[in-house]
């Protein structure tokens, strides 16, 4: 029985957990070789294409093929077996379109010209990923770009010529910074401070309701330490009264007595608590033991 | 002889008298008053001692170039200020504060969070007129969050949005912080009567330690997913309350309301304090900050205790709320908790406004916390 709940459970978790998903990959950049182009590793001008992670979770693209030709999907793949394989979320993996894919992992063994279709294929060399195209009649130095018109999805639909930017999220450096459109938005600051408002006066609401019901809980059970407080008080003073005006100590014992029993019995070891130990053979009315003084000091 | 003279005075060119400018004695003058205050007044010892002296040391005039400075990549102190730029003490600060702090007074009178909550006015009133003064919106978060008073938080959120104003925020909070008895009381005495001050609140329940150790859980819980650009704070702040009364980790509660937070506090305090060079801080920005962080503190007492006036007016007697605990909303703790005290005894000796005062006080913290993830969520 534990262990088909056990079963259950890990399959519910494994549910609830984002599955590594390759059909996350997009191909968010190309650019043909020229002067202007990246360098690679060699410290020469290559074609590159920029594969970005668009999903929150890690996507390990070894096996995967990179291809400009559908009728030979399989044309390039990418190694396995190595850790740089694996691109954490929203993040870019940049490879070089230089003809020789023996070079490193994130070398192409095709180039990459003006007019070309780059696919991005699955590792079962049939299922087309992503692809672009750059256009015939891209400028020189300009590379093809997607970008994002939702910046939180991150849905590349717009695929134009742009500034190249290798290893940064396309737009990315274009967009305005949240102030600035808080700034457009709201320039007087008015619809941020009332959103501020209500949300702490929300989250401090919360737990106002939140403690205010569990203290209600929690007051049924524990005694409120007023009036338990309260009635020792009283006791012990009029034990002290009586006290003063019999000149014996049963009085003090009596207020012992009685802080004993509102407390429930209970020993408490803080100081400025009295504190009776149920030992019969202590002489608790001998002077010796400055019971009375205690007493007094309350 | 020549080379000796030649030495010498190439020695001159490297000395702080060579480099010195009316600026650089300003700022070092200013950094003597707040270890004075610090030292004779006892104004916030802690704090002001330690940025007092960062300011003397991050204002000694010195040749550019040898890579001592703050601002210089590298350099001790800049290693040791980076704790300040990228964010990292004031968490560590907040699990200080966590693990030092008895939230028994908020669980135990939870209708006073409120308090907290509308304190934190003060930051947004703050906010509103440093836009009105010409601020950009994240510059003004920065400063509308000397209202909060809290010098983690304010650091936290300045280092985030307006890294330049940085220094000036920090030492604003702090001394204003340092400042809070001499601020609040008169406006608490101004805005309240004597029979207001008499009220003497009811004792709080009996805390028991399972609701203590709930609480840092559904608090963090509740207070994360509605405001999770808060995170950093909040996670330490009620981790470190975790540690302290699960009972179990004593040891790990001791070492961060302990060492950690004093090892952190120092380091936040000179690097801090030696931020403020006079080049950067010396500027009409500063004087802007300085005068609007007054008013957010002015604002943020104001409305706390107003508000306790007003609710009042609902409650019946016997459940009456002091208003001399609404300036308690703003998180300097425990500070402005003392002054709630202090001048409540003023008008009756025997009435104890310390533990009633706590409960603002510590959900100012959480406010504060809260509206500076709400601000970087917005403006970061």
């Amino acid at each position: 029985m534990k262990k088909s709940v056990s079963i259950l459970l890990g399959l519910f978790i494994c549910f609830l957990l984002p599955a590594q998903n390759i059909s996350d990959l997009i191909i968010s950049e190309a650019m043909p070789s020229c002067s202007e182009s990246l360098t690679d590793g060699y410290g020469r001008h290559s074609a590159w294409i920029e594969i970005f992670n668009t999903s929150q979770g890690t996507v390990n693209f070894a096996g995967c093929y990179i291809t400009d030709d559908l009728s030979e999907p399989t044309k390039c793949q990418i190694p396995k077996g190595y850790s740089a394989t694996r691109l954490g979320p929203r993040q870019l993996a940049i490879f070089h379109a230089s003809e020789d894919n023996a070079r490193g992992v994130f070398y192409l063994n095709f180039d990459i010209l003006p007019g070309t279709t780059v696919y991005l294929i699955s590792n079962d060399g049939r299922s087309v990923i992503d692809s672009l195209t750059l256009p015939e009649d891209l400028p020189e130095g300009l590379s093809a770009s997607k970008f994002s018109n939702d910046a939180k999805e991150l849905v590349f639909d717009e695929l134009r010529a742009a500034v190249p930017t290798p290893g940064l999220v396309n737009g990315k450096h274009e967009q305005k910074s949240r102030a600035q459109s808080v700034k457009e938005t709201d320039p007087h600051g008015f619809i941020l401070s009332i959103v501020a408002v209500l949300v702490v006066f929300a989250a401090l609401l919360l737990l106002f309701v939140i403690y205010n019901i569990s203290g209600n809980i929690f007051s049924g059970k524990y005694k409120p330490a007023s009036s338990c407080d309260d009635e020792t008080a009283l006791a012990i003073a009029l034990a002290l009264h009586a006290e003063r005006q019999c000149g014996d100590d049963m009085a003090a014992a009596i207020a012992m007595a009685l802080h004993c029993h509102i407390e429930g019995g209970v020993h408490d070891a803080e100081p400025l608590f009295i504190s009776i130990v149920g030992n019969p053979s202590s002489p608790w009315n001998n002077k010796a033991f400055t019971l009375r003084k205690k007493v007094r000091q309350i | 002889m020549e080379q000796i003279f030649d030495s010498l005075s190439q020695f001159w060119q490297f000395t702080g008298f060579a480099n010195c400018t009316w600026q650089h004695l300003v700022m070092i003058a200013i950094g003597i008053i707040f270890v004075t205050l610090g030292i004779v007044k006892e104004w916030e010892p802690m704090l002001l001692v330690p940025i007092g002296f960062g300011i003397v040391i991050g204002n000694i005039p010195m040749f550019p170039g040898l890579n001592i400075g703050v601002y210089e990549d590298g350099s001790v102190l800049n290693t040791l200020y980076q704790g300040v730029r990228q964010g990292w003490y004031p968490p560590l600060i907040f699990l200080g504060i966590g693990a030092m702090t008895d939230f028994s007074a908020l669980i135990s009178q939870p209708r006073l969070m409120l308090i907290g909550a509308v304190a934190q006015m003060g930051i947004f009133g703050a906010y509103l007129l440093a836009m009105a003064f010409g601020f950009a919106p994240n510059e003004a978060g920065a400063i509308g969050i000397i209202g909060g008073a809290d010098g983690p938080t304010a650091i936290f959120l300045s280092s985030k949005l307006a890294p330049d104003l940085m220094g000036a925020i920090a030492v604003c909070a702090y001394s204003y912080m340092a400042l809070v008895p001499v601020i609040q009381k008169p406006i608490m005495l101004l805005l309240t009567t004597k029979e207001e001050r008499l009220i003497e609140m009811p004792r709080p329940r009996t805390v028991s330690q399972k609701e203590k150790i709930v609480f840092p859980v559904i608090g963090f819980l509740c207070t994360a997913f509605i405001v999770p650009s808060g995170l950093p704070l909040l996670g330490m702040l009620f981790f470190g309350n975790l540690l302290k009364e699960s009972g179990v980790t004593r040891r790990l509660a001791n070492t961060a309301g302990g060492p950690l937070v004093d090892v952190v506090t120092i380091l936040i305090g000179l690097t801090v304090g030696a931020s403020t060079q006079a080049d950067k801080f010396l500027t009409g920005n500063s004087l802007k900050i300085f005068g609007l962080g007054l008013l957010s503190f002015v604002i943020a007492t104001t409305c706390g205790v107003l508000f306790v006036k007003v609710w009042n007016l609902f409650l019946k007697p016997g459940r009456k709320i002091n208003p001399l605990i609404g300036n308690a909303g703003v998180s300097a703790v425990p500070d402005s908790a003392r002054v709630s005290e202090t001048v409540g005894r003023e008008a009756n000796p025997s009435n104890h406004l310390l533990m009633h005062a706590m409960a603002p006080n510590v959900a100012g913290v959480i406010g504060s916390a809260v509206a500076a993830g709400i601000l970087l969520g917005f403006l970061g």
